[in-house]
């Protein structure tokens, strides 16, 4: 008379079954997961422009408001310093989002916008 | 030793002049068009089978339009699904069109900047009316910093409003000077194979070679950053904080 | 160290796009006479390439990847359900193996009882017919014994009567012999 348990293979697919169905589970969609899972490469690309673009459109501000209205040199050299401000932001922005910038008092959620330093700027 | 800078030159291939207006069909016109044409031809060939197991082909296609809708879904979340099509468009036609550039005598229209510009603008505009028309007047306070002094916004508010406004600037450059630079770089290079003989010619053939192969992980980043800055950017006007 | 040239290189285009007009004329992409034609271009190529992926590429690479979900999810199901109605299967399996073993012992036990009760059965049936045979056989031997004692008589009396006339030259009454003879019997036992 055979006295066998159930044989083995049973559990090895319930485990192996479970497993599968863990991995369908990853990719359920869900809502943001905040930061921006960006490589070093980019990030280090991407900072350096966002300084020169703020300072760059700070700069065209403060020409075309001079040229309007005669004020030469005055909005360019205000704008100069606001566009330098905006590019500071937007390079603590960038690295914030890395989650590689300093925490700074009275900042926020390590993946909140990070308004509050806007006065270093 | 030709002009590195010599590829950049647009030439026209068919003159169109409507009225005073130019609309040559030039060379860049033509990377243009190669570009939609292999885009849609990788799509449409690598998913003719439509198998469940797919071939190496299909897996491409599929892991191209994975990745971007990862991509969405973790930058924008399910709201935005909508704008899958516009991105994945934006992305492929920046990747294949850096791509192609790569080719020896090719023509990179991402190397111009009224290009570049033009896909910036139109993702800033895009999203700015997104985030006008989901909020309203409250997408205003978008550029009222929080937790500050009111008597600070004098100087905060315009310099969150030159931040909004570098968006489309700094996404134009980046992918503009990128694509430049690195088509100026392979240029130089190339040029001093010939003139420096064999003996010479093997030292700059060999920077070439290893910076191509560096320019086509450039190529793929720099689509990479400014499809996943459009999203940034997106998920700012749909989220609105 | 490419990467450092490289960025030297980006900083130096920046300079050059910055420096405006002055410049121009040595970069092909800040000339405006090309803007136009470019854009033109520019909007026709991606329009187009947004129709089609929106319209035609995309539906059916997402309707692919649909699918293969579905199926995977449906197989896991199966597996899953498969995987329950073995599992019941086996648990069926032994429960019925128990049972038909405890039932084989019952029947077992039935045909040894059975095969127990009939053998003592025949057994007694045995004794009783030995018993009867036995008995008939005492009673014919008893009844030949009876007869062969019964000639005996008859044969003494005559051999008595016999042995009279020899002796005394005389008939005996046959009678006489008899009871002689009876007596004789009687006495021997």
């Amino acid at each position: 008379m055979s006295d066998e348990k159930p044989p083995l293979s049973l559990d090895e697919l319930d485990a192996r079954l479970r497993k599968a169905k863990a991995e369908q589970h990853q990719h359920e969609p869900d809502g943001p997961r905040g930061g921006a899972s960006m490589s070093g490469f980019g990030m280090a690309f991407r900072i350096g422009t966002e300084l020169v673009a703020a300072l760059l459109v700070g700069v065209g501000f403060g020409l075309v408001l001079d040229g309007w209205l005669d004020t030469a040199p005055w909005f360019l050299v205000v704008f100069f310093f606001l566009g330098a401000g905006a590019g500071i932001l937007n390079v603590y922005r960038a690295a914030n989002r890395m989650g590689t910038a300093p925490r700074l008092i009275g900042d926020q959620t390590p993946d909140g916008d990070g308004k509050g330093p806007a006065e270093k700027g | 030793m030709a002009n590195p800078l010599a590829q950049f030159e647009i030439k026209p291939i068919a003159e169109i002049q409507i009225g005073d207006f130019d609309a040559s069909f030039t060379n860049s016109s033509a990377f243009m068009v190669l570009t939609v044409a292999a885009v849609t031809l990788f799509l449409v060939l690598s998913m003719r089978r439509r198998a469940i197991v797919p071939g190496r082909w299909q897996s491409m296609a599929e892991l191209s339009y994975e990745f971007v809708a990862n991509m969405v879904r973790d930058n924008v979340g399910n709201e935005g699904r909508r704008y899958f099509p516009f991105i994945f468009s934006l992305f492929m036609f920046i990747l294949f069109g850096n791509l192609i550039g790569l080719i020896p005598y090719a023509f990179t229209f991402t190397s111009h900047i009224i290009v570049t510009f033009a896909m910036a603008i139109v993702v800033f505009l895009g999203v700015t009316v997104i985030g006008f028309l989901r909020h309203g007047v409250h997408f205003l306070g978008f550029f009222v910093p929080k937790g500050v002094h009111p008597v600070m916004w004098i100087l905060l508010i315009p310099i969150e409003v030159l931040s909004y406004l570098s968006r489309p600037v700094s996404l134009s450059i980046r992918l503009f000077a990128n694509m430049m630079a690195g088509h100026t770089m392979l240029k130089v290079f190339a040029g001093f194979i010939i003139p420096l003989g064999i003996l010479g010619g093997w030292a700059p053939l060999a920077m070439a070679v290893a910076l191509s192969g560096f320019e086509f992980l450039v190529a793929f980043l720099q689509a990479y950053v400014f499809t996943v800055l459009a999203c940034l950017y997106l998920n700012d006007a749909v989220h609105l904080h | 160290m490419r990467t450092l040239s490289r960025g030297s290189l980006i900083g130096l285009t920046l300079a050059v796009t910055a420096a405006g007009p002055a410049l121009a004329a040595g970069l092909p992409q800040l000339d405006p006479n090309t803007f136009s034609p470019q854009l033109v271009w520019l909007a026709i190529a991606f329009v187009a390439l947004y129709l089609i992926m929106a319209k035609v590429a995309l539906p059916k690479v997402g309707e692919v990847l649909d699918e293969r979900q579905r199926r995977i999810e449906d197989s896991l199901e199966r597996a899953t359900e498969l995987e329950a109605e073995a599992r019941a299967v086996a648990e069926a399996y032994e429960a019925s193996l128990a049972e038909a073993r405890s039932r084989a012992q019952d029947a077992i036990k039935a045909v040894r009882d059975a095969a127990a009760g009939e053998a003592a059965q025949r057994q007694a049936d045995l004794g009783e017919k030995l018993a009867a045979d036995v008995q008939a056989a005492e009673s014919r031997i008893a009844g030949q014994r009876d007869e062969a004692f019964a000639g005996l008589r008859d044969m003494a009396v005559e051999v008595a009567r016999e042995a009279a006339a020899k002796l005394v030259g005389q008939e005996a009454d046959a009678a006489a012999a008899g009871r002689a003879v009876d007596a004789v019997l009687e006495e021997r036992g």
